[in-house]
C-alpha cells in the first residue's frame, strides 16, 4: 500500500526569501528545512527564478516596489511579509504588495509553517474571487444584450415578464447562461435582416 | 576529579498521565545512574528535579526555575504537547534544550528541542499501512479532546480515505472523561474493521475494558477480527488496563525485550518510554563527553561543533528509530513486524522516509 498524503503538501516547494543577509534569513531557512522546502535568498532584487517560486518572504522594513518583477500587488504566488517595525506606513506598503500573511521579526523558533498555510489559503481565496469577479464583470457587460433579447422576444406579442421567462427557459434547455442565450437571439435577429429593423418594428 | 553538570528533570509524578510520566522519569534516572557510576565520563550529572503534578500550567514556571535559578542548559521532561509548547519560549530565551522522549503528533521541529521518541511517520503511518491490508480499511477513530487525538485522527482519516476506506465514526472525550458508553454503542452498530485508540489515561483504560467486554458478548469484536490499534500504548500502562490489554496492537520504537535500539539489548527496559528517556540522557552524555567546553551551549551549537556520530538529526532534531508493530499476547507485547532506522519526518513531507510495504503472507488453509 503506497501512502500519498495530501497534507501538508509543502515538500519540494520553492521558497524565495527577499531579505538582506541576516539572522532572520538563517532562522527562516532553519524552519523551512524540516518542512522539506527548497529555499533561496536574495537582496535587493528578486531574480527571474523567483517567478517560479511557490512562496515569497519579503522584508517589510527595507523593501520597495522596484524589487519585484511584477506590478505592485499582482504577485503570482502567496507573499509573506517579514515585519520588524510595525509602523502603519510599512504595513500599508506590505499590504499593497499583496501580503497574504506575516511573521514578526526577530524570527524565532516558529511561525513559518502556519504562515505558509495561511498565506496559501488567503492567496487561493483571492485568486478564486478574482476569477469569479472576472466572470461576473463579463456578465454585467452583457446586460444590454439581455435587454435586447427580451425586447425581441416581447416583440412577438408577449409581455416583458413572459419574454424574460422564455429567455430563461431557452438558456436552461441548452444548458447555457442567460447572457449566452440572449447573445444567440440577438445574433439570429441581426442575420434575419438587422437588429435595428426588427427593433424598429416594435 | 569529575566535574558536575546539572541536568533538569521536569516530569509529573502524579496526575492523569502519571504512569507514562513515571516511566519516562525512571528511564532518565537509570541513565543518570549509569553515567555517574561510569568513570570513563569526565563529569557526573546532578539532577534538578521539579514535579508539575500533572498541572499543565506549572510546567513553564517550574522550567523557568530550573533554567534561571539553577543555570541548567539541558532539561529532560514534558509528557503532553501542551507542556512542551509551553516551555519552548523559555528554552529560546535561555538558550536551553529540552529532551522530549514521548511519541507525539509531529508538525514541529524546534531549534531548542531534541525528540527521541516517534513522530507519525514512525508510528501512525507504519501502523495503518500494516493494518489496513490485514484487517480492512473501515476504521473507527477515538481520541482524547486535545492535539494528540485531533492530529493523529486527522492523518489517519486521510490515510484511510486514500486507501479507499471509510471512517465509520470519530469521537473525542475530554481528558479524564470516562463516559465511553456512546462510543461503544457506535462501534457495535457500525462494525468497523479496526478501532484506532488515541484516548489517553483513564478514558483509554475505561474504553479498553468496555471494548474487551463487548468482545465477550459479540465475537465480531475479538482482536483477530476487529483489533484496537494504538500509537502510544506501552507496557507502562498494563497495570491499569489489566486483562483487557490482551490483543491490543501498538506501534513504537521498542517493546520490552526487544534488541537493537537503544542499546543493542545490553539493558532491558519496561517500555519504550523508559527506553527513549534513557536514550536521551545517554546521547546527551556522549555529546557532552565528545565536545568538552560545550556544556552550556544550545543544542544547535553543540551539534554544529560535534565530532561524535550522533543519533540526532541536525535539521529536524529528531532521531532515526526502529519501527516495531506488536500485539499483546499473554500479558506481553510480541513483535509482529519491524523496520530499522527510519528517519523522522515530522512534517510528513519526505515520502522516502516512509516504511516499505509489508503485505500479509498468504496462509495455507488446512
Amino acid at each position: 500500500m503506497m501512502i500519498r498524503l495530501h497534507i501538508p503538501d509543502l515538500s519540494k516547494l520553492r521558497v524565495a526569501i527577499l531579505h538582506r543577509p541576516h539572522a532572520t534569513v538563517q532562522s527562516l531557512r532553519r524552519q523551512c528545512k524540516p518542512i522539506g522546502l527548497d529555499v533561496f535568498d536574495c537582496w535587493p532584487e528578486l531574480p527571474p527564478k523567483a517567478l517560479a517560486a511557490d512562496f515569497v518572504f519579503f522584508d517589510a522594513d527595507m523593501g520597495y516596489d522596484a524589487q519585484f518583477p511584477w506590478n505592485t500587488g499582482e504577485a503570482p504566488m502567496p507573499m509573506i511579509a517579514l515585519i520588524g517595525s510595525e509602523a502603519p506606513g510599512r504595513i500599508e506598503w506590505s499590504l499593497s504588495q499583496g501580503a497574504d500573511a506575516q511573521i514578526l521579526k526577530p524570527v524565532g523558533d516558529g511561525g513559518v509553517f502556519s504562515a505558509l498555510l495561511i498565506a496559501r489559503r488567503a492567496f487561493e481565496v483571492r485568486q478564486q474571487m478574482r476569477d469569479e469577479i472576472c466572470v461576473l464583470r463579463g456578465r454585467l457587460s452583457q446586460r444590454q444584450t439581455v435587454v435586447q433579447a427580451v425586447t425581441l422576444l416581447a416583440a412577438a406579442g408577449r409581455s416583458e415578464d413572459e419574454a424574460y421567462a422564455q429567455l430563461r427557459q431557452l438558456a436552461m434547455a441548452r444548458r447555457e447562461t442567460m447572457e449566452d442565450a440572449a447573445h444567440r437571439i440577438v445574433l439570429a435577429a441581426q442575420s434575419q435582416g438587422g437588429l435595428h429593423g426588427k427593433l424598429g418594428k416594435h | 576529579m569529575r566535574k558536575t553538570i546539572k541536568l533538569g528533570i521536569l516530569f509529573s509524578r502524579s496526575g492523569s498521565y502519571g504512569s507514562l510520566s513515571s516511566a519516562s522519569r525512571r528511564g532518565a534516572l537509570l541513565a543518570i545512574d549509569a553515567i555517574n557510576s561510569d568513570e570513563s565520563y569526565d563529569f557526573v550529572f546532578e539532577t534538578v528535579d521539579r514535579d508539575p503534578k500533572g498541572n499543565v500550567d506549572l510546567y513553564a514556571p517550574l522550567c523557568e526555575e530550573i533554567l534561571e535559578e539553577k543555570s541548567v542548559a539541558h532539561v529532560i521532561g514534558c509528557v503532553t504537547s501542551w507542556s512542551r509548547k509551553d516551555v519552548i519560549p523559555l528554552l529560546e530565551r535561555y538558550g536551553a534544550t529540552l529532551w522530549y522522549c514521548l511519541p507525539y503528533e509531529g508538525f514541529e521541529a524546534s531549534d531548542h528541542v531534541v525528540y527521541t521518541h516517534a513522530c507519525p511517520n514512525q508510528h501512525l503511518l507504519p501502523l495503518l499501512s500494516w493494518a489496513l491490508p490485514r484487517f480492512g480499511n473501515r476504521g473507527y477513530l477515538t481520541g482524547s479532546n486535545y492535539i494528540w487525538g485531533w492530529e493523529v485522527n486527522r492523518v489517519a482519516r486521510e490515510i484511510i480515505l486514500e486507501a479507499g476506506g471509510d471512517v465509520l465514526g470519530e469521537r473525542y472525550l475530554a481528558l479524564n472523561d470516562i463516559s465511553i458508553g456512546h462510543m461503544i454503542e457506535e462501534i457495535r452498530a457500525t462494525r468497523p474493521n479496526f478501532v484506532l485508540n488515541s484516548l489517553v489515561g483513564a478514558s483509554s483504560y475505561t474504553f479498553l475494558k468496555a471494548f474487551a467486554e463487548l468482545a465477550k458478548t459479540d465475537s465480531f469484536f475479538t482482536p483477530d477480527n476487529c483489533p484496537v490499534l494504538s500509537c502510544n500504548l506501552t507496557e507502562s500502562e498494563f497495570v491499569e488496563i489489566g486483562a483487557a490489554a490482551e490483543g491490543l496492537i501498538s506501534a513504537g520504537p521498542y517493546f520490552h525485550g526487544a534488541r537493537g535500539w537503544p542499546c543493542h539489548g545490553v539493558r532491558s527496559f519496561e517500555s519504550s518510554f523508559e527506553a527513549a528517556s534513557w536514550a536521551a540522557v545517554m546521547e546527551l552524555a556522549k555529546l557532552l563527553q565528545a565536545n568538552p567546553g560545550a556544556e552550556s551551549a544550545p543544542i544547535s551549537k553543540l551539534l554544529s561543533v560535534n565530532t561524535y556520530r550522533t543519533m540526532v538529526d541536525t535539521e529536524t532534531h529528531h532521531t532515526a528509530l526502529p519501527v516495531l508493530i506488536a500485539q499483546v499476547k499473554d500479558g506481553a507485547f510480541q513483535v509482529l513486524e519491524q523496520w530499522q532506522d527510519i528517519p523522522a519526518d515530522p512534517y510528513l513531507s519526505h515520502s522516502e522516509r516512509r516504511t516499505d510495504t509489508r503485505l500479509p503472507r498468504l496462509q495455507i488453509v488446512k
